[in-house]
């Protein structure tokens, strides 16, 4: 499809162009040709009924989709995020601990929001588990029913959007403390490691 | 309120981006967010093209659990609403193309009427009679037109005026050239324009 | 019934998972079992809500609303999927669920097995009253 494509009137005029001029005063041309006035009116009663139409479909309660259709998308969402990866933290012959990823970026998450000019986005944790612990340095005797507070060595990458304007090393690193808190505190296992990435900044 | 998960009532001004990436992760809050966004805008575009509640509550349903689906590939999440109108846009012409090879019309002018009745009994709130009936069969007009032209130039007319979306994401929308939308939507205002003149 | 001690093989797996979901439940800083499929099974209808509800077997495995339970030769195995407070310490809350919960399968005359626990969500509990 090309530009040829836009109807024009039979003095010449495009629609596009009157469209585009609606509301400014005919030109020389428009004010005399009568294909060109019946255009407008015609144009400015749809461009009425336009926006009449959109307010109208805004406001109408009846468009909307049964509060049934947010539930169903909502439990599919639900069953589905259980599947995400869960880290173990302990084990013993009484049983094992397990979080999930998303508990633990919660954790994460609810830090952030304690700091100024920062939205937490993106959340990757990688971790070395606390088998892999109990079987190295943390554990040598590989004795299973001993208790560690040492856990799961974690790789905490978070992505933040920072606001413009701020100071953002200073803030960054306020973010790390505040995280680094708030894992043992939350979960009961040290912080690991902290990666934090500004990957966009958002206007205040 | 239930089902709100960490860092969200505390942040109420949180960016789009931001609540995207967050819904990525699986954050089920951030994605609650996001649906509630978005649904009605998606039930508006597909009520429009289909003018069948039913079936445009399952454009709705089928368009988001998509994007739940799919959330983790999309690289940019500030295009996340354009996205999400090009799944619905394209969930929307696919049905149409299957309703016209079964040769069906599934129009409920029940349907229709109800909806046209709410809209109208709802605007009518401050304004004088007159106006109102004027403003009323306007619109019937518009719709009724609007229902004559191609599913494609409807969806164009639709996704620009109704939902301003711009000239290059409903090109890629419709696999076509940001130049050819613009010719389509003068297209479309015009036949409709015209059918207007002519409905009344 | 009542003068019968409750023995190992009239201990149903099913009931293993009611105790152990009541005891969580019940335990400082436990918010929920996970998922909170109540809404849900409601939602799609009785046939489903009679399949998800049907007892397991003696021996069989019982699953039901983040909470699994299983009694082979006369041990019970328990995995629950909880929600914690996000002001108390999780592992410190799962520990205690898990100590809680072998002591009560004791009392029942089974053997407490394995209680394995998933936190699957951390969230603040103000939140989930409503305001």
């Amino acid at each position: 499809m090309a530009l040829e494509d836009i109807p024009r009137l039979g003095c010449g005029r495009s629609i596009d162009r009157i469209w585009a001029t609606l509301n400014q005063p005919p030109t020389a041309h428009e004010a005399q040709c009568d294909q060109c006035q019946a255009a407008r009116t015609r144009l400015k009663g749809l461009s009425e009924a336009t926006r009449s139409l959109r307010e109208g479909d805004l406001h109408n309660p009846a468009l909307k989709p049964r509060p049934g259709v947010t539930n169903a998308i909502l439990d599919v969402a639900r069953a589905e995020v259980r599947r995400s990866k869960r880290i173990l933290l302990h084990r013993t012959d009484n049983g094992t601990t397990e979080i999930s990823e998303q508990a633990l970026s919660s954790i994460i998450r609810f830090a952030a929001t304690t700091i100024p000019g920062i939205h937490s986005r993106r959340c990757r944790i990688e971790i070395r588990s606390a088998a892999d612990s109990l079987s190295g340095e943390d554990n040598p005797t590989g004795n299973s029913r001993t208790t560690t507070n040492a856990g799961p060595h974690l790789f905490v990458n978070l992505r933040v959007a920072a606001a413009a304007g701020i100071d953002i090393p200073r803030t960054v690193d306020a973010l790390r403390r505040e995280i680094g808190n708030a894992i043992p505190a939350g979960v009961g296992i040290s912080a690991g490691t902290i990666n934090i990435t500004v990957e966009d900044l958002y206007d205040v | 309120m239930d089902d709100h998960g960490p860092g969200f009532e505390a942040e109420p001004d949180l960016d789009e981006g931001s609540i995207v990436a967050r819904a990525q992760d699986g954050d089920l809050a951030a994605f609650e967010h996001l649906v509630i966004t978005y649904q009605d805008r998606v039930f508006r575009l597909a009520y429009r093209m289909l003018n069948d509640r039913g079936q445009a509550e399952d454009i709705v349903q089928e368009t988001l659990t998509t994007s739940w689906h799919g959330l983790h590939m999309l690289a940019d999440v500030d295009a996340f609403g354009g996205w999400i109108y090009r799944l619905a846009t394209n969930k929307c012409l696919d049905l149409l193309r299957k309703r016209s090879t079964r040769a069906e019309n599934v129009t409920n002018p029940d349907d229709i009427r109800s909806v046209t009745e709410t809209g109208t009994t709802r605007a009518a709130a401050g304004t004088d009679p007159a106006h109102e009936a004027e403003w009323s069969a306007q619109q019937d007009g518009l719709t009724a037109v609007l229902n004559t032209l191609p599913p494609a130039q409807r969806a164009c007319w639709l996704l620009r005026e109704m939902h301003g979306r711009t000239y290059a994401e409903i090109g890629a929308t419709l696999k076509i050239s940001p130049t050819a939308v613009r010719g389509t939507l003068a297209r479309a205002r015009h036949q409709i324009a015209e059918g207007m003149s002519q409905w009344r | 019934m009542s003068d019968q001690p409750l023995r190992g093989q009239v201990i149903t797996s099913q009931l293993i998972a009611s105790l152990a979901a009541r005891t969580a439940l019940e335990t400082r800083g436990v918010l929920r079992l996970e998922p909170t499929i109540k809404g849900f099974l409601a939602r799609l209808g009785p046939a489903a809500l009679q399949n998800l509800l049907n007892p397991g077997s003696q021996n069989g495995t019982y699953k039901h609303d983040g909470v699994a339970a299983t009694i082979s030769d006369g041990t019970a195995h328990v995995h629950l999927d909880i929600a914690t407070d996000i002001a108390c310490t999780a592992l410190t809350v799962a520990e205690a669920v898990q100590q809680r919960v072998r002591e009560r399968i004791s009392h029942t005359g089974v053997t407490p097995g394995r209680v394995d626990i998933c936190i699957l969500a951390i969230e603040p509990q103000s939140w989930k009253r409503p305001t």
